[in-house]
């Protein structure tokens, strides 16, 4: 055992000690977190993008203005509850400390409309003030995302006339001069001809632009074309402009409630939320742990045995000790990552004075779950099936590219269910879940993202004995295979490693 | 084989090794005694590695039994064997001292212990400028000491050397050959297997001549003299025939032509007596200026005995 835990320390020591792997854990939360600031700060500095509208009706330009105002202050709304769920006390929510609509809550025009009939975002920042975390910066509204401006062109000719004129500020080759003398591109110009309307016969609008992928205003436009049209045609149906109104206003309740819960405590939280996707996200962690630990297990084979030192490993241990070694120390390098992580999050959820946020209710679901439990028992089960296969691969190929024409079946193999998880996810206790359940190189998978939804327990003890079976199994022939070719000194032919499966060589 | 004991490290009898339906060692029987250097000599392909992976249980005999150190495994004694096997290699990664710590502790040493010896090792062969130099950074020469270092370290009792001169310079050559009379006074027991058979000749006290899996040899340097025959260089101006018709004589060839005498080397039958040989030179007239003994060397031995294949190999340990 003294030699197999040697082994195992020496292997884990490798790669954990190794400056690359030192680099990668660091980088790794700190790309994640640069990511995402990246994201925001992009979305915060994204240019306003500068549309004119023509519209030969006269009707249609002051639609289009609401439902930019609207959409921007949906955005902000957003945005909002955002800050509050990174940087705000969440008891207070709870407590009625923060009410609404300042709360986070669902982002619909009756919310805002109250938001800014109470006072706004100042006023919201001083509400909320008193329960934010120390390192809470004030709430900065995001930037406005497009704005109408007046005709840089005449617009006394006829729409064609004013398209052509257009031209040139729509491909930048002419520029527009801002009150603040500063120049920018015209990014779209929508035309609505005199006879635009909801008749068969009428007219389209013209959405011009050469940004053919950022289509947020063209959606806009499209939606306050429709709402506008809608209205029209309700309208002519006699109901007077406070009825039409009173109709657009509406906005259906819907409040999500889990019928395992007593009433009291049924309805919908973050809490539930973060619980149901943490089996997605800790699935996904294990793909690629799985993944990237088989990795290390096939290089480091792969050049004990092309560098020859397997011969003098063998003559100090047996074939089943060096590779239980191996198996042991790759698998503590696997688990180092997502341990590491853990207790990064714990830290920073402990660093952070309040104890409701995003982050502290992430961890405390997966602590107070037998998630993490789980996700143990399935590591080692998946790494038992897995590494197996990458460690005979390792030892019937002298080089990365004799381990090639092994690895692609290999690959096709294990990421043929990742489209169907997607619907393991959508539907826990669906047919295909079931499916993917039984069979024991997805069982750890299936049953992880399978977790948070009580899927029947006689399906998953059946599938994991299934699976258990099937890992001793394998484990025993891949590890003869790995006996029976680690010392050949030329790598065997494809067709005869079943050969090196059947039988002990020596 | 002479002079054999229970108490011998290792004792092979009548040991086979098959793949498939190729018989890589065939009934191979020989005994190595405590203390001795044991040369194993063989063409490539004769068997020897095979041979020793079997005596280090890294590969099961087909049929046969072994004995090693008093056991029927080397798994239960391999803290008391070193092996250098033929290729070698080292982790690329790790430190030359870290290595040869890592293989003794693996053979059973404490860490600390394991540490200790690296390091001594490492200074005692001039290496300790490089002894956290990582092995990818080593010259070949440098990273072939740091694995016998790696083999000694844990201070075994038997050691198993599989062509441990290839791909040396001649300065560690040298040292290797120092190394390996040393552990021998030190009362360490000796196999290595060579090409090379200078370093056999003067550092194996016997030999074991291997050819297609089968033993063609095993005794001392005496012994296979012996074997060989008899043969005498004679100086004469007579032509080959006055030899070969003389009795006893089983050949004559020129070794090498003068200008009134040539050089002879006349190979005498297993029993005849160089004496009585001498005495019907005389007897029959014929004019001698030179009558000596031939000494046979290892390599003459081995050509003979190893057949063919046995000159290709020597060819390519010289290259």
């Amino acid at each position: 055992m003294k030699q197999v835990l040697l082994i195992a320390w020496r292997e884990y020591k490798q790669y954990v000690f190794s400056r690359g792997f030192l680099i990668f854990l660091v980088m790794l939360p700190v790309s994640l977190v640069a990511f995402s600031a990246a994201m925001g700060l992009v979305e915060r500095n994204k240019p306003t993008r500068i549309f004119v509208v023509y519209d030969e009706t006269g009707q249609y330009t002051d639609d289009i203005d609401r439902e930019v105002e609207r959409r921007q202050l949906l955005q902000a709304l957003s945005a909002w509850d955002a800050y509050l769920n990174a940087y705000a006390d969440l008891t207070a929510v709870e407590r009625g400390e923060i009410a609404p609509p300042f709360a986070p809550d669902a982002v619909n025009d009756k919310r805002a409309e109250a938001f800014i009939a109470a006072g706004g975002f100042d006023v919201a920042q001083l509400a909320v003030d008193p329960y934010l975390n120390a390192s809470a910066m004030p709430f900065e509204v995001p930037r406005v995302q497009f704005q109408r401006i007046i005709s840089p062109v005449p617009t006394d000719g006829s729409l064609a006339q004013i398209e052509t004129a257009l031209r040139p500020f729509l491909l930048d080759d002419e520029r527009i001069e801002m009150p603040d003398g500063t120049t920018v591109p015209l990014f779209a110009a929508i035309l609505i001809p005199a006879d635009f309307g909801a008749d068969d016969d009428a007219s389209a609008a013209q959405y011009w632009s050469r940004n053919l992928t950022d289509s947020a205003l063209e959606s806009v436009v499209n939606s306050a074309l429709d709402k506008a049209l809608k209205r029209q045609t309700i309208a002519e149906f006699g109901l007077s402009q406070d009825t039409l109104d009173r109709i657009d206003a509406v906005d259906a309740p819907l409040l999500s409630y889990r019928p395992d819960r007593i009433a009291d405590e049924a309805e919908l939280g973050l809490e539930d939320r973060i619980e149901t996707a943490m089996p997605a996200a800790l699935t996904y962690m294990l793909v690629v742990i799985i993944f990237g630990v088989g990795n290390l297990l096939l290089t480091n084979t792969i050049e004990e045995r092309s560098n020859k030192i397997v011969e003098i490993l063998l003559s100090s241990v047996t074939a089943g000790q060096l590779m239980a070694g191996k198996l042991i120390g790759i698998a503590a390098v696997g688990l180092t990552m997502p341990a590491m992580f853990l207790f990064g999050g714990l830290a920073g959820s402990m660093a952070l004075t309040t104890d409701q946020n995003f982050l502290s209710l992430a961890i405390s679901s997966l602590f107070s779950s037998p998630l993490l439990l789980i996700y143990l028992f399935y590591f080692f089960c998946a790494y038992a099936i897995f590494a197996m296969i990458f460690l005979a691969i390792g030892a019937v190929s002298n080089s990365l590219q004799d381990a090639q024409s092994y690895m692609g079946p290999v690959m096709i193999l294990v990421f043929a269910p990742m489209p169907f998880m997607v619907m393991v996810f959508q539907n826990p206790n669906g047919f295909v879940a079931s499916v993917l359940t039984w069979i024991p190189i997805y069982t750890p998978y299936a049953v992880m993202m399978r977790a948070a939804a009580d899927p029947p327990l006689w399906e998953v003890f059946g599938a994991t004995i299934l699976m258990l079976a099937f890992a001793i199994f394998l484990m025993r022939i891949m590890g003869r295979i790995f006996r029976n070719a680690i010392l050949q000194s030329s790598p065997p032919k494809a067709r005869d490693v079943w050969r090196l499966a059947r039988k002990e060589k020596h | 084989m002479t002079g054999s004991s229970p108490s011998d490290p290792v004792v092979l009898d009548r040991v086979t090794k098959r793949y498939g339906g190729f018989t890589a060692v065939d009934g191979l029987s020989f005994r190595v005694a405590q203390g001795e250097i044991y040369g194993f000599l063989g063409p490539n392909g004769a068997g020897k590695t095979t041979t020793l992976r079997m005596l280090l249980d890294i590969v099961k005999p087909s049929a046969g039994s072994i004995s090693i150190l008093g056991s029927s495994s080397a798994i239960d004694v391999r803290r008391r064997i070193g092996y250098l096997p033929e290729e070698r290699g080292l982790y690329r990664k790790m430190k030359a001292i870290d290595s040869i710590a890592y293989f003794a502790q693996l053979r059973g040493l404490s860490a600390g212990a394991a540490k200790r010896r690296a390091s001594e090792l490492l200074e005692e062969f001039g290496l300790e400028k490089f002894a956290r130099s990582k092995n990818e950074a080593l010259s070949k020469g440098m990273a072939q000491k740091v694995q016998l270092l790696a083999t000694i370290a844990h201070e075994p009792e038997l050691l198993i050397l599989d062509e441990p001169f290839s791909g040396l310079d001649p300065i560690n050559q040298q040292t290797l050959e120092t190394l390996i009379a040393d552990q021998r006074r030190n009362g360490r027991t000796i196999i290595f297997s060579t090409h090379v058979m200078q370093h056999a000749e003067r550092l194996c006290d016997r030999f074991l001549i291997l050819a297609h899996g089968q033993k063609r040899f095993d005794g001392t340097l005496e012994n296979a003299r012996e074997i060989y025959g008899h043969r005498l260089h004679v100086r004469s101006a007579a032509p080959a025939a006055a030899f070969e018709s003389l009795p006893g004589v089983v050949a004559v060839r020129l070794e090498k032509a003068g200008g009134e005498e040539n050089l002879y080397e006349v190979e005498l039958a297993e029993n005849a007596d160089p004496q009585a040989f001498l005495q019907q030179v005389v007897g029959a007239g014929i004019a001698i200026s030179r009558f000596e003994q031939a000494g046979a060397t290892l390599h003459d031995i081995f050509v003979s005995l190893a057949g063919d294949d046995a000159s290709e190999a020597i060819a390519e340990a010289a290259e």
